[in-house]
């Protein structure tokens, strides 16, 4: 019953609410020992630390000045093909609440939900990829599935060209997979895929993760392709939920989602 | 008599919050699979030592709320518990007869019912690792019970 249907969803958030206190004192003592860490970090450690930030920072804002260029272009020449395209997307930080739970399934708990402004669907990436997709929201919690728990798919492209393919999660430590891909495929291995925004869950062009490896078994119709997801899916401890701008300007979110391939592989 | 029987609840939730906490105590990824049943195995030492207080209804609940902590479905979990918790109520005394190592055998099969049930119920793939957490639990059940044997007599739990 709860699995097909959504008659117990207030159920399921009373016992959320009620539980998480629990959750919150399971995640203690890895708060600790962090807290400890940063608090007995010596003035050598920080000050390296501060160096290398800043120069990424540099590097970064350096990128930045002609993204936002590259941006400006892009914008006018998809409006004189007459397309629409989202540009840019707000986030929200929210922390992952330190604790485990069934091995079987990929999914984690962060210490945002429903007061927050979360809601079920909504993407979530950490600083170098997509990480997974809201599945449950609670009033002070809410549950992300992962992208490597085996009922996850997300619609993901080659970078290098644009060839469009579904990863899917397979469990705990295994790569994700690219299905029904057929032998003759262009796919190397340390191709990059990022989102293509297909099924208009996910925003377009955040990387999802690199090949691993390709392998064409005799006697089979389809490749066997293994993904490394980007995100460093066990040991990060902030994620970003990305707010979409259509959220805030029409709210009913009954609109269908006009997301327009960056590939014009039809013409 | 009455502040006695108040006492004893409370001492009951507190062990199974605690085991609730323990399950889901972060641990390294390679280990998460050999996870102990601390839940089942305290709701197994109450029913089996206490079995006018815990029913089938109380493990029930429990199963419930661990539906919720890990993520499952509602009810798998809570079916299970009180499945296995019929089972040591019926046998209650016999089991307590037994030597350790027998009722740690007897505490291995309760827990891979558990985890065939959810297995089979779930969309979680089986493999050999069902048999993970039944053989740690095993292994880790004298300990469990002598803790919670002290406790109980230490609070005069009855």
């Amino acid at each position: 019953m709860d699995s097909r249907f959504n008659y117990f969803a207030p159920v399921r958030t009373t016992l959320a609410t009620v539980l998480y206190p629990i959750q919150v004192v399971a995640a203690l003592p890895s708060d600790l020992s962090h807290w400890a860490g940063d608090f007995f970090q010596n003035r050598e450690q920080l000050k390296t630390r501060n160096n290398q930030l800043e120069t990424m920072q540099m590097l970064n804002s350096m990128r930045l000045q002609k993204l936002q260029a590259l941006e400006r272009e892009n914008m006018r020449l998809r409006e004189l093909l007459g397309s629409s395209f989202r540009l840019t997307e707000r986030v929200l930080v929210a922390e992952l609440l330190t604790i485990n739970l069934d091995p079987s399934f990929q999914q984690v708990v962060v210490n945002k939900g429903k007061r927050d402004g979360i809601f079920i669907g909504q993407p979530a990436l950490d600083a170098s990829g997509v990480m997974g997709q809201v599945s449950e929201v609670y009033p002070y919690s809410s549950r992300i599935i992962l992208l490597t728990d085996p009922s996850h798919a997300i619609p993901v492209q080659v970078n290098r060209n644009g060839l469009r393919a579904v990863a899917i999660g397979r469990g705990l430590g295994m790569p994700l997979q690219l299905e029904h891909l057929p032998h003759n495929i262009d796919i190397r291995e340390g191709d990059l895929l990022v989102t293509s925004g297909l099924g208009g869950r996910f925003p377009v062009g955040y990387p999802v993760g690199t090949v691993k490896y390709v392998h064409f078994p005799e006697g089979r119709a389809f490749a066997e392709i293994a993904v490394e997801p980007a995100a460093h899916l066990s040991t990060s401890r902030e994620l970003l939920l990305v707010l979409p701008i259509e959220s805030f300007e029409n709210s009913d979110g009954e609109e269908p989602e006009v997301t327009v391939e960056p590939t014009n592989d039809s013409e | 008599m009455i502040q006695n029987r108040a006492q004893g609840r409370i001492i009951l939730f507190i062990t199974i919050i605690i085991a609730m906490i323990l399950v889901i105590v972060p641990i390294p990824d390679s280990l998460r699979l050999f996870r102990p049943e601390w839940v089942l195995m305290t709701l197994l030492y109450w029913a089996m030592a206490l079995p006018e207080r815990v029913g089938i209804g109380f493990a029930w609940v429990v199963g419930l709320l661990m539906d919720m902590m890990l993520g499952g479905t509602l009810g798998i979990l809570a079916f299970s518990y009180a499945l296995v918790t019929y089972l040591v109520l019926n046998f209650h005394l016999q089991l307590r007869q037994y030597p350790l190592w027998q009722q740690a055998l007897i505490v291995m099969s309760l827990v891979l019912l558990v985890n065939i049930i959810k297995v089979m119920l779930s969309p979680a793939v089986a493999s050999w690792y069902v048999w993970a957490p039944a053989v740690v639990s095993t292994l880790i059940w004298p300990i469990v019970y002598a803790v919670l044997r002290k406790i109980r007599r230490v609070f005069g739990v009855s």
